[in-house]
């Protein structure tokens, strides 16, 4: 097999199997290519979060100057994951067909205008508009972890992709913390309120087109090199190029896919939706100012650091330990316990103990969808990118839902309340992971058939 | 504390069902002591608070801006026009319309103030339903030429950037073919 001669390392500075796939994850070192793509990989979603949630913890400024009803915030919120459920899909061809890194880039640099035109709008009409549009750049989430299964082994594939989404969605924290320090600081420049809030829309902006610079610049899709130096695009699996719509159609028939797409809108999709919600909650609520209100909305997104990663882990050694069925269980039972903290988060009447319980519940909540990427892996590899698709989508899916449902500002019921209705639907709609069975496996309930039935031999690969 | 049902003072103010612009157009008011309540009743106010309260038509959907009967939680009257001590009649202020007011449908609340801090009585320039002599205030807003200029520019370079790098990717793959 010829190397193309551009950015090629070799010997690798990891270790590598058959496909030049790492086989180890160091996430502190940047040797080329694998830990670089990481780096690169993880930071450029990092920037399309930091921009989708650089909006909420402003809110409290925005709505005042744009006039804006609680039911045009709640139609802005749905708005934003509205569209990121179809880019997301797309994105797994896209990739398929550009590679991850000029499929990400392309997108990062095409939503970044859409975050400087915050300067434009006027209107209650344009905001909506620029959340949806803003929205779609949530579909690099579906390149990023693409990415990673590209450039690691699937011994540490869970690992790899559970450190990367984690570490990106710290993005969404750390914006409703950083944007109302920024906005202050514009503030204190003397620039009035209704311009500083625009101004400080450059930052995520900017942001944004330079990390998918640094991936253009810096970044190659394969161990080996880029999908357009090659004469053909071909997964590192060195298998021919699937027709696109066959390799479509076989993962949306896969029932597993629509189960995890489900479970997956109960766990990211509800910590999108908490993301949205939470500043404006605590504002509202407890009467803390601007920046407390951003610092706390910020604890929930910046468990992500930590609590994706240790989903993955965890998702990893219960499979070691107990195969699939200590996997499917460990999902269960953790997205089970969000649930139950999120219906607590609605019912506690005091701030420090909102704080506290929020806490817990993010890391629940987090460590779930960590937990369900320990699981997407295994049920195709012929379709890896579809299911991966699915499952995002169904994430953002989740959120819309949860949004028009529960906080569309046209609501009867109070925030609180929806939050604790919002607990009840988790634990309701995590009871299907039941029903997944792998023949090779089994599933929660049943073990792996004496039989496997040769139509499903195709689907699976042994990952391990 | 409950706000008091009647009102002991006639605020009045100029520009009722006109619209005023943020930063630059003027309201005028007056306040006085309704001397149909029994004299004395005012013996206890000492200072008077004159705010800026939203109509509930801008209240609509806006829990933000929600009236309650607790005064320490109540959101209506969010503008502070002017603060004066007490006196029966003969007071007016005209204030210059802040430049953070918001766009909305507004009228003007006044309280009294007892000695201890504590709200003894209130009157306001509409009635008892807020639905007579309102005003709009039109805010400023925040776009700025220069602001709009330096998006456009960041955009265009975010597009050209990545137009060129597919460029260059399209022509090195077609060099790597060629060799």
């Amino acid at each position: 097999m010829e190397s193309p001669p551009n950015k090629h390392i070799f010997p690798f500075s990891l270790p590598v199997d058959s496909d030049h796939k790492a086989t180890e994850f160091r996430p502190f070192s940047n040797s080329l290519p694998h830990m670089r793509a990481f780096h690169l990989a993880w930071l450029s979603l990092f920037s399309c979060y930091f921009s989708t949630f650089s909006i909420p913890p402003l809110l409290a400024v925005l709505r005042q100057d744009l006039n804006l009803s609680a039911a045009d915030i709640g139609r802005a919120g749905t708005a934003a994951f509205a569209g990121s459920v179809f880019s997301r899909l797309a994105m797994g061809t896209a990739c398929d067909l550009l590679g991850p890194r000029l499929a990400s880039a392309a997108l990062s640099l095409l939503t970044a205008p859409v975050v400087l035109s915050t300067a434009f709008i006027s209107s209650a009409q344009s905001f909506v508009l620029l959340r949806f549009l803003i929205g779609f750049s949530l579909a690099n989430f579906v390149a990023n972890q693409f990415w990673m299964s590209s450039m690691f082994s699937g011994s540490i594939v869970g690992l790899a992709n559970g450190v990367a989404a984690g570490w990106a969605n710290v993005g969404a924290g750390l914006a409703q913390l950083v944007m109302p320090m920024i906005f202050s600081l514009i503030v204190s420049l003397g620039v009035s309120s209704s311009t500083a809030w625009r101004v400080a829309f450059v930052v995520p902006a900017i942001f944004q087109a330079v990390t998918a610079l640094m991936v253009l610049a810096y970044g190659q899709d394969l161990p080996d090199g880029n999908y357009w130096s090659h004469k053909h695009p071909r997964k590192a699996s060195n298998k021919p190029r699937e027709n696109v719509l066959g390799v479509l159609f076989h993962g949306l028939k896969n029932y597993r896919g629509w189960i995890l797409g489900l479970t997956y809108g109960c766990c990211f999709g509800v910590e999108l939706t908490v993301d949205n919600i939470i500043a404006q909650y605590f504002y509202d609520r407890f009467n803390v100012d601007i920046r407390m209100a951003g610092a706390i909305a910020a604890s929930f997104g910046l468990g992500n650091l930590v609590s994706r990663p240790v989903g993955g882990v965890v998702s990893d050694e219960m499979g070691r330990r107990f195969g699939m069925r200590g996997r499917l269980w460990s999902l269960w039972a953790v997205q089970t316990v969000a649930g139950l903290l999120c219906v607590l988060l609605g019912r506690v009447d005091s701030l420090w103990g909102s704080a506290v319980v929020m806490c817990c519940f993010s890391f629940f909540v987090q460590a779930a969808s960590g937990l369900t990427f320990g699981v997407v892996p295994f049920i195709s590899k012929r379709s890896l990118g579809v299911i991966s698709g699915m499952t995002g989508s169904g994430g953002a899916m989740g959120a819309v839902v949860a949004q028009l449902l529960l906080f569309s500002g046209s609501n009867k019921f109070s925030t609180q309340t929806g939050i604790s209705l919002m607990g009840l639907l988790m634990i309701i709609c995590t009871i299907p992971v039941g029903f997944i069975y792998f023949p090779k496996w089994g599933g929660m309930f049943c073990g792996p058939s004496n039989e496997p039935s040769s139509i499903d031999q195709d689907d699976y690969s042994l990952l391990e | 504390m409950a706000a008091h049902g009647e009102p002991l003072w006639s605020p009045s103010s100029t520009k009722a069902g006109e619209v005023l612009k943020a930063g630059q157009d003027q309201l005028t008011v007056t306040w006085s002591y309704n001397q149909t309540f029994p004299a004395g009743t005012d013996s206890a106010y000492k200072t008077v608070k004159v705010k800026l309260c939203y109509a509930p038509v801008s209240q609509v959907d806006r829990a933000w801006r929600k009236t309650v009967d607790n005064l320490d939680k109540d959101k209506t009257c969010q503008f502070k026009v002017v603060a004066k001590p007490y006196g029966p009649s003969n007071n007016s202020f005209t204030w210059t319309v802040e430049k953070d007011i918001p766009t909305a449908t507004y009228f003007v609340r006044a309280y009294a103030y007892n000695s201890n801090g504590d709200e003894a009585a209130f009157g306001q320039t509409t009635d008892a339903h807020k639905t007579t002599n309102l005003f709009e205030i039109q805010a400023i807003t925040g776009r700025h030429m220069s602001l709009d200029i330096a998006s456009v520019c960041f955009s265009a370079f975010s597009i050209v950037s990545l137009f060129g790098f597919f460029y260059m990717e399209k022509r090195k793959g077609k060099l790597a073919q060629q060799k």
